[in-house]
């Protein structure tokens, strides 16, 4: 455990000071102080607008974040002979890939903290609503694990393809993933599809990662909207997170340490 | 990598040589686990490789070595003691000290020369205490002064009574610290055995006047006989009884101009180890 | 690799393990609570729209799509915000404001170069109405939009008015002036006493927020009310109302008493291809009178007598309605007991395709939809009403008293084809004269009596009384 936690620490030390996850961050920050003006989409719905567009920044951001700065994390390491020092330590292969991945993770949590914090600031300064703030702080938590799925699946595949594949992937992935139940739903809903198509919709919905789960905008967003069993669904969709996490991390485990650094 | 049998004695510094591409880094990660053999057993300190017990008393050095840069070179220990579940920063402000970093401990290591990394390198090896260090090219890349504190460092770690592996292009370095040697090329073992056997076989050269060709040739006879403007040059193999040839050219009425004795050297050697198993391949391929 | 097989095996369960709580339990619940309804996916949406909506940035696509919308009103390119009204309340069917608009945009504003509605729009409205219903039922506001397109629009379904104005009123964030409406649609639906009721909990409800809140506001409500009972209250009492529930109506002598021959006559002269001029006669001579007109396909599918089915057809939000269908809906109005109207169907070939053969034009008057003062004779069931030609009970539920006749003409008469090429065509009512006989006939009009005017009306040839106001 301690070789894990310092591995993942001195992946935060080198995540935090990589230039490109700054620009990015530091984007992302100019853009929430702006949202309140982009407020002037509609009178009656300013205030679902302006959150609705927070967590359109913190989501699209924090997937970037998360594919970026997990890509290279394993090639930089081979290709720069770091990995060697450390694997002639007394640090087994499985032991550097949760100390990366933790790292990753820990790294990408305080970008989302500030964002978020920055986020609630500004809606506060602009809104007055301090009750809403809680309410709001919700849909970042639950997209913190959306984002250690995505850096999973990040790091599983940068444990056999090369960065830029790595990148189209993971990519590719989290787009499915978002759409995976409206996806599935038309196929599922529509009386009019073929049993093959429904099929096979449904197989998806079973071996791709789902992010569109961690989507719970709709009774913040609508707070006439009442959702029974809240916490329950919390828990669920942190617990799948987990469970899916658990298969990546594993298969990667598995492959890493057949692989020829 | 073919057939590899390799024999390292405790206490020794043992060197590793071989034209690039020859396996010389590919055998040291195999011996520390980082890569996999296709087949064969290797053991290092009596364990199978890649035993963890074992990485905690062994070190390793790798070519041109990374560091992580953020660090300092203090933080960098710091860092690689806790992969040993240790958390002595006494200790090592201590190597820092020994490898002469001290006053440059809180610089980062983006701010240190080739020389400072290879330094903060061999602390971070020693950082275990081990028995048995690998070295991969520990003196690339580096000036002359470097090259001695590096090698006088290695000396002191036999002293201590460690082992070091040492894998290098530097034939003048190895010939200079190693017990015994090891010739690799294309992923077998040319030569090994102590240093002081395989440079047996060295050359003594005549310089003699005033005698006729056939004296020089019987002279010779073991031996390279070469015509000079006044005289002979005879390349005889070292063991050639020396005072008999005086006595000889002496009696002839000759002159013994000079007697140079040629040693083996370590180029001389691996050169003939290189070119060796090439000329086996040619020999094997043609028959 | 040690322990390998057992790491697999746990990956594998830990797959198995998070397929089923997908599948069970989360997907389930998300599609219930946290999904936003139907999803477009990309249907209509450009490529950067649909990368957005995608990822799940629905609201604000929707918005952003909103403003563009707003550009089109703008412009006046009402066709363009079509579809972008129904992509927004795909993208986000929690904009309640959207709805609102697009309903009345695509009830209100499609219309021909004299500003008649294309009716055909209709059912689209009232679709989009109720799927906004669905969407936000949470909210009064809806609901109420849909009432008043029943009330206001259509004007003629009283019921359902009745029906959504009741679900508006059920919701608590309802303010309390748009209560009122629905006294007006029951007594539109033939209920003045349930509507005298209705104002009296309104009253109780008025009371009491002015005892909480004494300011203007609540006083001025409260006022408005009670002002409302009065009238309603007199008129009943002036109309029989209250007599013809407590059984002495026929021994009363009531304003709507005796019954009012309107004396309807029509002629429609097709002046040129498509142009038609409508005159006839209306014995009412206040002003207030207006009587709708209809030209339609005669195999209109939904047709019924003066309208259509309108709920029947309010099934999904079409946006391109059929455009083989011609119908026109115009309002005839009546001034010194004549009405004459020019209406000119040339100049809007998609509103008006004349696509078929045969065409019906009807005429149609419904009193539950006159002004109060007329209202006054005609009785709020048009009790004080009568046409002896077009006359009748079996036009509408529950035997509503309308006045209704149609006319049938062809395609070749309504664009001077055929036999009819180069020379006017006149369609008349069985009863119709022109103006020239009506003078010094005796059918003249009887002055229609006004609310508070005490004095009996002179006597005519108009249907006898027993000199009891029977």
């Amino acid at each position: 455990m301690q070789a894990i936690w310092a591995i993942a620490s001195s992946t935060v030390g080198e995540a935090v000071r990589r230039k490109v996850l700054l620009v990015i961050l530091l984007i992302a920050l100019l853009l929430l102080s702006i949202i309140p003006a982009l407020s002037i989409l509609s009178v009656r719905t300013e205030t679902s607008a302006t959150i609705s567009t927070i967590f359109f920044v913190i989501r699209f951001t924090s997937a970037l974040i998360a594919i970026i700065l997990t890509i290279y994390m394993i090639p930089n390491e081979i290709e720069r002979r770091t990995i060697y020092t450390i694997l002639s330590k007394p640090v087994q292969r499985w032991q550097f890939l949760l100390g990366k991945y933790f790292g990753a993770v820990l790294s990408l949590a305080m970008m989302m903290a500030i964002m978020t914090v920055l986020a609630l600031v500004m809606f506060y300064f602009n809104h007055r609503d301090a009750g809403k703030l809680a309410d709001i702080a919700r849909q970042p938590v639950l997209y913190l694990v959306e984002m250690s799925l995505l850096t999973a699946i990040a790091m599983f595949f940068s444990t056999f393809v090369a960065p830029l594949v790595n990148f189209f992937l993971s990519v590719g992935f989290w787009l499915v993933g978002t759409v995976l139940n409206p996806l599935y739903d038309s196929f599922a809903q529509n009386p009019q599809s073929q049993p093959a198509f429904k099929l096979m919709a449904k197989f998806i919905l079973n071996v791709l990662p789902n992010f569109a789960n961690y989507d719970v905008k709709n009774p913040i967003l609508h707070p006439g909207v009442i959702i029974q069993n809240e916490a329950s669904y919390y828990i669920k969709t942190v617990g799948y997170g987990f469970l899916y996490i658990a298969v990546l991390l594993i298969l990667g485990i598995v492959i890493f340490d057949r692989r020829e650094v | 990598m073919k057939e590899l049998d390799l024999h390292v004695e405790e206490g020794e510094i043992f060197g590793f040589l071989g034209p690039n591409g020859a396996g010389k880094t590919t055998t040291i990660k195999m011996l520390l686990g980082i890569i996999y053999p296709s087949y064969g057993e290797g053991y290092v300190l009596g364990r199978e490789i890649g035993d963890m017990d074992v990485h905690r008393v062994i070190s390793y050095l790798p070519e041109r070595p990374y560091y992580y840069e953020h660090m300092t070179g203090l933080e960098l220990l710091k860092f690689y003691d806790s992969l040993f579940g240790n958390h002595d920063q006494a200790k090592c402000q201590k190597l820092l000290e020994r490898v002469n970093l001290a006053a440059d401990a809180s610089k980062t290591i983006n701010q240190y020369s080739k020389g400072m990394q290879q330094r903060v390198g061999l602390a971070q090896s020693l950082l275990n205490d081990p028995k048995l260090l690998f070295l991969d090219e520990p003196t690339g890349g580096l000036d002359p002064i470097a090259h001695r504190e590096i090698r006088d460092l290695i000396l002191s770690f036999r002293d201590e009574g460690r082992t070091v592996f040492i894998s290098s292009h530097e034939l003048s370095e190895v010939e200079l610290i190693c017990d015994r040697v090891a010739i690799i090329n294309k992923g077998e073992i040319a030569r090994q055995g102590k240093l002081t056997e395989l440079l047996k076989g060295g050359r003594l050269e005549v310089t003699v006047s005033g005698v006729d060709e056939g004296l020089a040739r019987k002279l010779s006879s073991g031996g390279v006989l070469h015509q000079l403007a006044d005289g002979y040059l005879l390349d005889m193999p070292e063991e050639e009884d020396v005072n008999a040839i005086v006595d000889t050219v002496r009696s002839a009425k000759g002159t013994v101009l000079s007697m140079v004795p040629r040693r083996k050297r370590l180029e001389d050697l691996f050169v003939e180890a290189v070119r060796g198993t090439a000329n086996s391949k040619i020999a094997e391929a043609g028959a | 690799m040690k322990n390998k097989n057992t790491l697999l095996g746990v990956a594998a369960a830990a797959f198995l393990g998070q397929a089923f709580l997908n599948t069970a339990e989360i997907h389930p619940q998300w599609t219930k609570d946290y999904s936003l309804g139907k999803t477009s996916l990309a249907s209509g949406l450009g490529a950067d729209q649909a990368f957005l909506e995608l990822l799940g940035f629905r609201e604000f696509l929707a918005g952003m799509l909103w403003v563009r919308g707003d550009t089109f009103f703008e412009t006046g390119n009402y066709d363009a915000v079509l579809p972008i009204i129904r992509l927004v309340t795909m993208l986000d069917p929690k904009n309640v404001d959207v709805y609102t608009t697009g309903m009345w945009h695509i009830g209100y504003n499609f219309t021909d170069q004299e500003q008649r509605s294309d009716r055909r729009y209709l059912p689209t409205a009232l679709a989009l109405g109720k799927e906004g219903c669905a969407n936000n039922p949470e909210t009064y506001e809806l609901f109420y939009e849909e009432g008043w397109l029943w009330y206001h629009k259509i004007d003629d379904d009283y019921p359902q008015a009745v029906s959504w104005l009741t679900k508006a009123n059920n919701h608590a964030d309802i303010p309390p002036a748009r209560k009122n409406l629905m006294r007006n649609a029951l007594e539109r639906d033939g209920k003045p006493k349930e509507a005298l009721d209705y104002l009296y909990t309104l009253l109780d409800q008025a009371e009491k927020d002015y005892r909480n809140d004494p300011f203007y506001q609540t006083n001025n409500n409260l006022q408005t009310i009670k002002g409302n009972i009065d009238t309603s209250v007199i008129r009943m009492i002036q109309r029989g109302n209250i007599a013809q529930e407590n059984g002495w109506y026929a021994t009363g002598d009531y304003d709507t008493k005796p019954p009012f021959d309107v004396g309807f006559s029509a002629k429609v002269t097709v002046l040129e291809p498509k142009i038609l001029k409508i005159e006839g006669t209306w014995n009412v001579l206040p002003v207030g009178t207006r009587i709708r007109v209809i030209l339609r396909d005669a195999d209109l599918p939904n047709a019924i007598p003066g309208s259509m089915n309108w709920d029947a057809m309010a099934t999904d939000v079409n946006l391109d309605p059929p455009r083989d269908e011609t119908y026109m809906q115009d309002q005839l109005f009546v001034r010194n007991r004549h009405f004459s109207k020019r209406i000119d169907m040339s100049k809007d070939i998609t509103m008006y395709p004349f696509a078929k053969d045969k065409y019906l034009i009807e005429f149609y008057y419904n009193p539950r939809s006159a002004p109060p003062h007329i209202q006054d004779k005609f009785g709020w069931n048009g009790e004080g009403m009568t046409d002896k030609n077009f006359m009748v009970s079996n036009a509408r539920p529950d035997n509503e008293r309308v006045m209704y006749t149609s006319i049938e003409i062809s395609k070749d008469q309504l664009l001077q084809e055929g036999q009819f090429a180069g020379r006017p065509v006149v369609l008349k009512t069985k009863n119709y004269r022109d103006s020239s006989d009506l003078r010094g006939s005796n059918d003249d009009v009887i002055m229609v009596p006004s609310l508070r005017n005490t004095q009996k009306p002179a006597a005519s040839a108009a249907p006898a009384t027993n000199g009891k106001g029977q």
